[in-house]
């Protein structure tokens, strides 16, 4: 039950900046999700908060601690590994028991405290096997069980799910945000996926090259992002992000002649971005303008429609019915009300 | 001609030279143990005697008995002094870093001497007159200017073991650092943060996770401190006395130099009898399925 505070957090390997002048305040009993492409520093964040990585500069505070001095130990956290770090040469149970009989907790609590534990990641029945005789998904419940078998002030959770097939990692997504908002407990989630991001956060901190690009609700960094960065890293397909100008309010495209209303004030150079469901697929004549499409994708609950616009492709999202051939005319309109415009030099969103 | 035969045939020197120098000299000693044995009499070779070699070696030889002492004290004593000493060297080196390939390269030195060559070298730096570690000690710790190291039984003993457990320690910590980097940095950080003390870290997770290495380690060290002979011979000849003699040296003295070539080779069969043992457990550490 506690806050987490980065004040000018910065870890640095010799010329290398991993994290560079963090500032981050997490509530407490918040989702907090760090989401990046790897080598972001978001996972060096989360090893700092856990004492594992020696912060360069700045100010690690839990609750009302500064904590840069403690010993892991002594951070009260409780940490889910990316490979589970389980302890091979120990049973389920003694693994699940580890961090309480470590901490000196009364022999006659343990039993109840493990088995209640397993019981809320469904593991009961396994308590008597060795991580090795454990499939991926019941090594991360005990790596979870692990975890919430004491009631720590903090959750780090590096990459959880990563090494599971993609089925199970859906179902073990559900669960473990099932169990978060059960547990309450402030908790901090890395992770490169940005669906896990979206589902599992109250607030997701976008990073990149050791800087947090945005941070906001899913909501937030879904409809409305900082930045080139945020926008052509979330969402699946990625966003569009067409190069052109502003004329006469209207985004002309570069080699393109076609034009869209925007609302900004004319520029030389700027990018549009637009999300593939934000591109309405129409007949011929019927949307802003006309396109051949460069390729059709069905992927079942949708249709992806790959068109080439001037010298630029384009991806938009199809009715599931819609069926259409490769080089076939199509028209296409964008909603106005979801185009995001960006400066292509700093990248920062031009809002209007 | 076949591909079968001709395998067999490619094969056929190795085995001829194996039988030759290891076979056949195995089950030659074997006979000889059982015989009267010695070389300075004509005929005592095929004089065949039973068990009474065996027999005399239990019964009527202080000096077998003081050489099994020995060969076990010594091989505790290295055993144990080489295992700490390297697993306490290979914790500090296996964090990596700049150090570590400078020291690793230092650290090869000693076992790249042979064990012959570490006891002349330590016999000439233990010399009263003009000995290194004499004049060392001499300066260092005024009382201990006069000791005679390699005279007195004791302290000619511990210089033996000295020597070996210095020989011997950059190989395993070498080999422990390699089992060091084997075990999961995660199960050691998972550790830490699930609140254990460094001491606990290391005895709840790092060492039972490096025990097969330890324990192939520990048997492999076993078997040659038991077979101990080159650096002995060189260093303290088994002296003063039978202080510092090993069953090795022992059977040396009795075959070679006493031509009780019988009697030496019961005491050597003897001698087998911890090494199968020995060679038993190590064969099951290292070649076990998961």
């Amino acid at each position: 039950m506690a806050e987490v505070t980065l004040k000018n957090l910065t870890k640095r390997w010799g010329d290398f900046v991993a994290v560079d002048g963090q500032s981050l305040e997490i509530s407490d009993k918040e989702f907090l999700v760090l989401l990046g492409p790897s080598g972001c520093g978001k996972t060096t964040t989360m090893r700092m908060i856990a004492g594992l990585e020696e912060p360069t500069e700045g100010e690690i505070w839990i609750g009302d601690r500064m904590v840069n001095d403690d010993l892991p130990k002594d951070r009260d956290v409780a940490m889910v590994f990316q490979n589970y770090g389980l302890y091979p040469h120990m049973t389920t149970f003694d693994n699940i028991a580890y961090p309480l009989r470590v901490r000196g907790t009364p022999g006659s609590e343990i039993e109840p405290r493990v088995r209640k534990a397993a019981e809320q990641v469904e593991l009961t029945q396994f308590l008597d096997r060795r991580p090795k005789a454990l499939s991926g998904g019941q090594r991360q419940r005990v790596a979870l069980a692990r975890a919430i078998v004491r009631t720590p002030k903090v959750f780090l959770m590096d990459e959880p799910l990563s090494n599971l097939d993609a089925k199970l990692r859906v179902t073990m997504r559900a669960e473990l945000k099932h169990l978060s908002r059960e547990l309450k407990v402030t908790t901090v989630y890395v992770t490169h996926d940005q669906i896990e991001a979206m589902t599992l956060a109250d607030r997701v901190a976008v990073m990149k090259d050791g800087v947090i690009q945005q941070l906001g609700s899913p909501d937030e960094i879904y409809n409305d992002p900082a930045n080139l960065f945020v926008a052509g890293f979330i969402g699946s397909p990625a966003m569009n992000l067409i190069n052109g100008s502003i004329q006469g309010g209207h985004f002309v495209t570069t080699g393109g002649t076609n034009l869209v209303p925007v609302r900004a004030e004319d520029r030389k150079e700027v990018v549009l971005g637009v999300r593939a469901d934000d591109i309405r697929v129409s007949e011929i004549g019927q949307g802003n303008i006309d396109v051949p499409i460069y390729a059709f994708e069905n992927t079942g609950e949708a249709t992806l429609l790959t068109v080439q616009w001037g010298s630029q492709r384009v991806i938009a999202k199809g009715d599931r019915y819609l069926r259409k051939e490769q080089d076939d005319m199509i028209g296409i309109s964008l909603n106005p009300e979801h185009l995001y415009l960006f400066d292509p030099g700093s990248g920062s969103r031009i809002r209007a | 001609m076949r591909d079968s035969t001709l395998k067999y045939l490619l094969v056929l020197p190795a085995i001829v030279v194996v039988f030759a120098t290891a076979i056949w000299p195995l089950f030659e000693s074997l006979r000889l143990s059982f015989t009267v044995g010695r070389l300075s009499r004509p005929g005592s070779l095929e004089q065949y005697l039973g068990f009474e070699n065996y027999l005399w070696a239990f019964l009527y030889e202080p000096a077998f008995w003081n050489s099994v002492w020995v060969t076990t004290i010594y091989t505790i004593l290295t055993v144990g002094l080489t295992t700490v000493l390297a697993l306490g060297l290979a914790l500090l080196l296996a964090p990596g870093g700049r150090f570590r390939s400078g020291v690793q390269t230092l650290l090869i030195l000693p076992f790249a001497m042979s064990p012959a060559l570490i006891g002349v070298s330590f016999r000439f730096m233990f010399n009263p007159e003009f000995g290194l570690f004499d004049a060392v000690f001499g300066v260092l710790i005024p009382p201990l200017a006069d000791v005679s190291w390699l005279v007195d039984p004791v302290l000619a003993f511990a210089v033996c073991v000295m020597a070996d457990v210095w020989g011997w320690i950059p190989f395993l910590t070498l080999v422990l650092i390699g089992g060091l980097a084997s075990v999961p940095q995660d199960t050691i950080e998972a550790a830490q943060v699930d609140g254990a003390s460094g001491w606990r870290v290391f005895r709840d997770v790092t060492l039972p996770q490096l025990a097969p290495v330890l324990a192939v380690v520990i048997i492999l060290k076993s078997i040659f401190s038991l077979k101990t002979f080159d650096q002995i011979f060189m260093l303290t000849n088994g002296g003063p006395g039978t202080a510092t003699q090993t069953l090795s040296h022992y059977i040396y003295f009795n075959g070679m130099k006493y031509g009780q070539i019988g009697y030496a080779a019961s005491v050597a069969w003897l001698m087998v009898i911890p090494m199968i043992f020995l060679t038993y457990a190590y064969a099951k550490f290292v070649f076990r399925r998961e």
